[in-house]
């Protein structure tokens, strides 16, 4: 039968668009997978060298088994923020004459077709076999190996399961939050070391070769745990991951009202927002945006670099518009064709955009003022990066938008999702990355990188004063594309 | 009201549809019948202007529709779920189509007691959006939508498919009350032969594309329609 289900699902991977379509997105995520491959297999056979330079009279494998314990909680929290559950819909052999423990273990399984069930590897296999032979033995290389295995994939089951009692039961999840925001709290209090526990644990663990059944006992323990979750309740509408919500507060939101057509629109959109999971994740990033100067602003040799001071201003002040204007028209493929056949005004419909592409850039500049505390240059370039993001990004971006045509599933989380991304959305980053830097750049090489700020301020001013024919231009585009973009929201899958 | 000149759509080398001319009359109820992939609503999207056509135009009120928007002030419509805005509740979608259309609060009010009864007390009040709806509640909502603010156009792809019975009735009824008080032109497509000859003054059937029948009704064009889809059956089984 997992023969079936393999083959099944295989095709279901090849055949959808994503594949067939997506070359420029898939291109470009082969590439980062394949850095980020390499990256980590070079930490694991640099490992050794590495914990020898920053604890040189220390043995090495205490020094790692002392971070497992961090590793394996962090690992637990990125998982359940990241790794997206099995899309295996197995309604379609319900009914069929299949055991429905075949189904049950095959949908369990698949959990593990996860990146992050392999990325460690690159890691633990150079330590286990080059590190710790050089301090115990290869069969203790093959007792921690095992173990560390085991503790992976029992994190693995352990979230898959976490992250269905969401909708069951969110007061589990509320617990284990709560247990392990209290075990970071403590060691950062120093109350109790998670470090000295897990070296100690791991240490023996790596000695005492029978003790590796914890963990295997571990995992067999979380895996049945999530297997029988699932049989129990093998119906789909009571493993849908989240319950049909209530009707939430802003059905009640009449603030808009007074401004007229263009303020339902704009409520709609703060509905698209708020109201679709993917678009919703989007908005759950605004704090990473706008703490993103505290990486920057409070190391010296990133505070005086320009190209960085320009960077982290465009980031922060502009991140989240570029958020929202790349993929504006594609979030609402579901009903274009409602906006096509309706008498909605196109200029009007764009200035909605722009106007929420405005706000959402004022507010993160605004958010962002207190880093004048790190020094006065730093309001000078944001705000000079605020004019050029409200007054020459937004338009760029919202150009670009208007080659939106892929349709958008917004119905899930945002983090590694490319489905519906497509070549010009990852175009429309350059502008915000690169272009302000090439801009200023020139009067920074002639001695004035003061000027080079002024520059992109008054850029953005200007297209602020122009901003109305601006908008003409672009929506003679939107006109011109509309049908190309109509037709490829129509297609689904 | 709705004149078709020329009008071809080709994908991917074949004609999918292609009408030398055709005339909707004002106040014409206009049915469309044929299988799947006759081009029904190819032939629905283009008078919508959804995609673009390869040949010829249609007008609205003597205004292309593919170069002028003023033909959506008067027309409504209703072809699938992409209509549909899905995370609003109904309420709030109709609010907002309302509001689009140009109409006031009295309006609103006005439009949910015609429509009380149409949505079987499914749709209004259930604090639901409209992606939570069954496919038929969606439907009444999309329909419901589409007829609000007295469009003079109105516009209906397989209206009483995916519908209840006692909704389809209701249907019915309304459609022929449009027909008879008001000067409403509809073009209505539909699979079910019964409906279509029971709503409509003329009737279309398309086939590949192409217009094969154009009858107007009498008390024998249910019988002239299903002995048209019989000979279809006989003609494809002499091939074979």
């Amino acid at each position: 039968m997992f023969i079936w289900f393999i083959r099944h699902q295989l095709k279901q991977a090849l055949r959808s668009s994503i594949w067939q379509k997506n070359v420029a997105t898939n291109i470009i995520l082969g590439f980062i997978l394949l850095l980020l491959f390499m990256d980590l297999l070079f930490v694991g056979l640099m490992i050794d060298k590495i914990l020898n330079q920053l604890y040189p009279d220390r043995n090495p494998v205490t020094v790692f088994n002392g971070i497992i314990l961090y590793y394996l909680l962090g690992d637990l929290v990125i998982r359940f923020f990241m790794q997206q559950l099995s899309g295996f819909s197995f309604e379609a052999y319900l009914h069929l004459p299949i055991k429905k423990s075949a189904i049950v273990h095959y949908a369990a399984l698949k959990t593990l077709l996860s990146i992050f069930n392999i990325l460690p590897y690159f890691v633990f296999l150079p330590f286990a076999f080059k590190v710790i032979p050089s301090v115990y033995s290869t069969g203790m290389a093959w007792t921690w190996l095992v173990s560390m295995i085991s503790l992976t994939l029992a994190n693995n089951f352990f979230t898959a399961w976490l992250k269905r009692q969401l909708g069951s039961k969110p007061k589990i999840v509320g617990f284990v939050a709560l247990a392990v925001a209290l075990l970071i709290v403590l060691d950062y209090f120093k109350v109790l070391s998670l470090s000295t526990f897990s070296g100690t644990i791991f240490d023996y663990i790596t000695q005492h070769a029978m003790i590796v059944l914890v963990p295997v006992a571990l995992l067999i323990a979380s895996y049945l745990n999530y297997y029988l979750f699932l049989r129990r309740r093998l119906y789909p509408e009571e493993l849908r991951l989240l319950k049909d919500k209530k009707v939430d507060v802003l059905s009640t939101m009449h603030y808009f009202k007074r401004l007229g057509l263009i303020g339902d629109m704009i409520t709609l959109e703060i509905k698209l927002l708020w109201r679709n999971k993917r678009t919703k994740t989007f908005l759950m990033l605004f704090p990473i945006f706008v703490l993103y100067g505290l990486i920057f602003y409070t190391q010296p040799t990133y505070k005086d670099s320009f190209g960085f001071l320009i960077f982290v201003g465009f980031f922060m002040t502009g991140g989240m518009m570029l958020g929202y204007l790349n993929y504006t028209f594609g979030w609402e493929s579901s009903y274009f064709d409602a906006i096509l056949t309706n008498n909605i005004d196109f200029n009007r419909y764009l200035r909605v955009k722009y106007i929420i592409a405005q706000v959402l850039c004022t507010i993160c500049y605004i958010v962002t003022i207190p880093y004048v505390f790190f020094g006065w240059d730093i309001l000078l370039v944001n705000t000079a990066l605020y004019l050029y993001n409200m007054g020459f990004l937004a338009f760029v971006l919202l150009y670009m938008a208007t080659f939106n045509k892929k349709r958008m599933d917004l119905s899930r989380n945002s983090a590694f999702n490319y489905q519906g991304i497509g070549a010009s959305n990852w175009l429309a980053v350059l502008p915000g990355f690169l272009l302000p830097i090439l801009l200023a750049l020139p009067f920074r090489l002639a001695g004035y990188p003061k000027a080079g700020f002024l520059f992109l301020g008054i850029l953005g001013m200007a297209g602020l004063v122009f901003s109305r024919s601006i908008i003409k231009m672009i929506l003679r585009n939107l006109e011109k594309r509309k049908y190309i973009m109509a037709d490829g929201f129509r297609q689904k899958g | 009201m709705i004149d078709v000149q020329n009008l071809t759509k080709i994908y991917s080398g074949e004609t999918v549809l292609n009408i030398p001319s055709l005339s909707i009359g004002g106040g014409e109820s206009f049915g469309l019948v044929g299988n799947n992939g006759a081009g029904k609503t190819t032939f629905f999207r283009l008078v919508l202007d959804l995609i673009r056509s390869d040949s010829g135009w249609v007008q609205s009120n003597s205004i292309p529709v593919a170069r002028d928007d003023s033909w959506k002030a008067y027309t409504g419509s209703y072809l699938d779920e992409g209509f549909l805005i899905e995370f609003l509740t109904p309420e709030e979608y109709f609010e907002f189509i309302c509001k689009v259309k140009g109409l006031s609060d009295g309006d609103l009010n006005d439009f949910y007691n015609e429509f009380f009864d149409f949505f079987s007390q499914e749709v209004l009040g259930k604090k639901k959006y409209i992606r939570d709806l069954s496919r038929g509640n969606q439907k009444k909502v999309g329909i419901a939508a589409a007829l609000m603010g007295d469009p003079e156009v109105l516009i209906l792809d397989e209206p009483f498919n995916g519908l209840d019975p006692t909704t389809q009735i209701r249907l019915k009824m309304l459609l022929k009350d449009l027909r008879k008080q008001r000067d409403v032109t509809m073009l209505i497509s539909s699979h079910d032969l019964n409906h279509v000859a029971e709503v409509c003054d003329r009737i279309v059937i398309l086939d590949k594309g192409l217009i094969v029948r154009d009858i107007i009704r009498t008390d024998d064009t249910l019988k002239e329609l299903e002995d048209y889809f019989y000979t279809q059956i006989s003609t494809s089984a002499r091939k074979e």
